[in-house]
């Protein structure tokens, strides 16, 4: 298979111009945006340093939601949802865009630990092992409540780290997403095998870091 | 707080151009660069290209560019008159809301119409169910004005086997080749099909002082970050301000044309930042401001002269609204295509582009690789899993782990027929913040657009078989609720009782008016309009700035 692209692609100068375009456009568009970006990370920063000093959730009502979150996407061999810090994005998000929600998911807290609660004498929702959990997740998987649950679990996965979640870019890393200003060819396994490039893993190949 | 208005509202200004997008950027500046005064009515804001991110949540899901439409601008849908018309979860008229318009946010494929659609009344006979008609003008007329297109806004591509005369090549090499161009390549070839370069309106080399494409992936939906995208906000824009005879006015609402006893249009009035109600004495208007909005304020406009709305004597004005049809279908590949890296296309496929009497329904399209709900992280995982994968837990986990960077989408897009019922009204109880009637959706696909969809979805999934897929799974083809392309709502044509604007874009009933946008499309093409709505914009530049340099508005 050739084509015109696959041609020119394989043709070194144009590589090295490639190179040379992406570079020199990223390079100035770091430059200009350097205060921007520093602000994000500092806000990033603060956030996590915040720690577990929750802002719009009372400390019960953050256990749950995080057990939910880490049932959503749970840990095993990788991070999941409580390691990627999705629970601090839940509750910044509830304190701006999500303001409105923040009803509907003390309900939903208030129906999970009732479950708990007639599932095992007492307990909260958080207090259950994995099974229970899920148990009762797979009880209520219909429901609004849950349908918010999961995208509030993988809006804090996913977003920028500048929101909360997403801590050393856990969720992007799980994904193979590199977050980068920029690319240049190979891009995947099969333009690279038909550029006679060697191919690339995710978080490999040339780009510039994107706060 | 707003900037105070440069140009006088109380004199008349030459021009007032509705909307700043595809269209209304190119009037703007064509028509400023002839050395009229034109003042631009947004209700977007004005966003530089240094205010653009790569932030998925805010752009693509808190609806940073397209407005509050879930909010304090709601519209309704519905599929056909007998429904009453209820607020969808996703705005049905998608559009970016900004100075450039949806030219900002796009993603850029930019196909050119050719000779068969322009004339396939003619060629084809009449559907059933629709009212197809030609257009006024061919693709002979319009060829060397998508030829300035190509080079005003710089357009990156190469010629395909089945691709219309061209008068100029491509201004721009094509960009790279992605693995999902590859893959579509190898299906596509072994299925005997002929893929081609995807062109696309993004810089593969710098242009006019413009840097070319950095490959970051974020087009669909997004600002671009270096100015690659050729928006108008980059391309005409800057232009248009640089005569000084043109005055941006961001974030400025128009909701009523305002016409004197002589038949003409007036005064525009309009909402500024602060919510007061501004006018702006006018010559002439030129309505740019998309399929959906501009036939709502012509709606709008009605007064005891024009009680069916402005410039609607034929009774066109909203009818005919085409989406264009779509299907998709997902495929996963043994090793990492990354194919959320640069520009979403880079090959497609133009073998169904004619309709084809055989194959038992009106229509044609075309079939391109890309990321799609793949792009961003977010997107892919709320909206890209397998339907045999669950909703959570661990093996949630591990098809997203495994599916983010070996999935690509074959998207189909077709022709949609102008279906009469399917049309832009205003809603007869809802209002928007500013007290207008909200935007009122009335769509249901003429059934050979689904079968069309359909029929390109089995190729779809033939070819990404042929290319190796380890699994293939098919977005179900349904009836259209959402579209982003929004065409056909005021149509062109020579008789004044079957269109709203002549070959010219003059309104048949208000000789100062003009309208050109997607709404003056007569048929839909095959799914990448853009194009041909800049190509129009600049047409139509053309012929107004002669009308007016004549005494002939």
């Amino acid at each position: 298979m050739t084509t015109d692209t696959g041609r020119t692609a394989r043709d070194p100068a144009r590589r090295a111009f490639l190179r040379i375009a992406g570079t020199a456009a990223g390079t100035s568009w770091l430059a200009l945006h350097f205060p921007g970006l520093l602000a994000v990370a500092e806000a990033a920063a603060a956030a996590r340093d915040a720690g577990a000093a929750f802002r719009h959730l009372a400390p019960a009502e953050a256990a749950a939601l995080e057990a939910i979150a880490a049932r959503i996407i749970p840990t095993d061999e990788t991070p999941g949802a409580r390691e990627a810090g999705v629970i601090h994005f839940i509750d910044q998000a509830l304190g701006d865009f999500m303001a409105d929600a923040a009803g509907e998911l003390r309900a939903g807290i208030e129906s999970v630990d009732t479950l708990a609660a007639e599932s095992d004498a007492g307990k909260r929702f958080a207090d259950l092992g994995p099974e229970g959990q899920d148990a009762i997740l797979h009880a209520v998987e219909e429901t609004p409540f849950f349908g918010l649950m999961h995208y509030l679990t993988v809006a804090g996965m996913f977003a920028l780290p500048s929101y909360g979640g997403n801590r050393d870019h856990l969720g992007w890393q799980l994904l193979g997403f590199d977050h980068r200003h920029g690319w240049v060819p190979p891009f995947g396994h099969y333009d690279a095998e038909l550029m006679g490039a060697p191919a690339l893993e995710a978080g490999q190949g040339e780009g510039h870091e994107h706060g | 707080m707003a900037e105070h208005p440069r140009l006088a509202q109380r004199e008349p200004v030459d021009f007032v151009v509705i909307g700043s997008g595809s269209a209304g950027g190119i009037l703007a500046k064509e028509l400023s660069v002839a050395g009229f005064s034109v003042v631009v009515l947004e209700q977007g804001r004005y966003r530089r290209t240094a205010e653009f991110s790569h932030d998925e949540l805010a752009v693509l899901f808190n609806d940073e560019y397209v407005g509050g439409m879930r909010g304090p601008d709601p519209q309704t849908f519905r599929s056909d008159e007998t429904e009453v018309a209820a607020v969808p979860d996703f705005p049905a008229a998608y559009y970016a809301r900004m100075v450039g318009g949806s030219s900002v946010h796009f993603s850029a494929n930019f196909w050119r119409l050719r000779p068969v659609d322009f004339k396939e009344r003619s060629l084809l006979g009449a559907v059933g169910g629709a009212d197809l008609v030609d257009w006024p003008i061919d693709y002979d007329e319009l060829e060397p004005w998508y030829t300035k297109v190509d080079w005003e806004i710089g357009v990156s591509g190469a010629p395909g086997p089945f691709d219309a005369p061209r008068s100029r090549p491509y201004p721009l090499p094509p960009l790279p080749v992605k693995s999902s161009g590859v893959l579509l390549e190898k299906g596509a070839r072994k299925l005997g099909l002929h893929p081609q370069v995807a062109p696309v309106a993004i810089l593969s080399r710098p242009f006019n002082g413009r840097a070319p494409c950095i490959h970051c992936g974020f087009c669909m939906g997004f600002g671009c970050e270096t100015g690659a995208k050729s928006s108008t906000l980059v391309t005409m824009i800057p232009q248009a301000e640089a005569t000084g005879r043109c005055e941006i006015r961001p974030q400025s609402t128009v909701h009523r044309l305002e016409t004197g006893a002589d038949g003409r249009v007036r005064e525009v009035l309009y909402f500024d930042a602060e919510g007061r109600e501004q006018a702006q004495r006018v010559r002439a208007v030129v309505l740019a401001a998309n399929g959906a909005e501009t036939p709502r304020l012509l709606l709008m406009s009605a007064s005891d002269r024009h009680p069916d709305g402005l410039a609607n004597g034929s009774g066109y004005v909203g009818r005919n609204l085409m989406f264009n049809g779509h299907s998709g279908t997902h495929a996963w590949f043994e090793e990492p295509l990354h194919d959320y890296k640069s520009v979403q296309c880079s090959r497609l496929v133009h073998d169904f582009y004619e309709s084809d009497p055989k194959r038992g329904f009106y229509g044609g399209g075309a079939i391109d690789a890309r990321p799609f709900l793949s792009a961003s992280p977010m997107l892919f995982a709320l909206t890209a899993m397998p339907p045999d994968v669950p909703r959570w837990g661990k093996s949630y986990k591990q098809a997203l782990a495994h599916g983010f960077t070996r999935n690509m989408f074959l998207a189909a897009a077709t022709t949609s027929l102008p279906v009469p019922s399917n049309n832009i009204t205003l809603d007869p109880a809802l209002k928007d913040r500013f007290g207008r009637p909200a935007l009122r959706v009335t769509y249901r696909d003429h059934p050979d657009d689904l079968a069309m969809a359909g029929f390109l979805q089995d190729w779809a999934v033939g070819i990404a078989e042929a290319a190796g897929a380890t699994k293939v799974w098919r977005e179900p083809v349904v009836p259209s609720t959402v579209g982003a392309h929004l065409l056909g709502t005021c149509r062109m044509g020579e008789d004044p009782e079957r269109s709203v604007v002549d070959r010219f874009h003059r309104s048949h009933d208000v000789p100062n008016l003009f309208i050109c946008d997607g709404s003056s499309m007569v048929t839909s093409g095959r799914g990448q309009p853009t194009m041909t709505i800049m190509a129009l914009a600049f047409r139509a530049a053309h012929h107004i700035a002669g009308f007016a340099r004549r005494g002939e508005i």
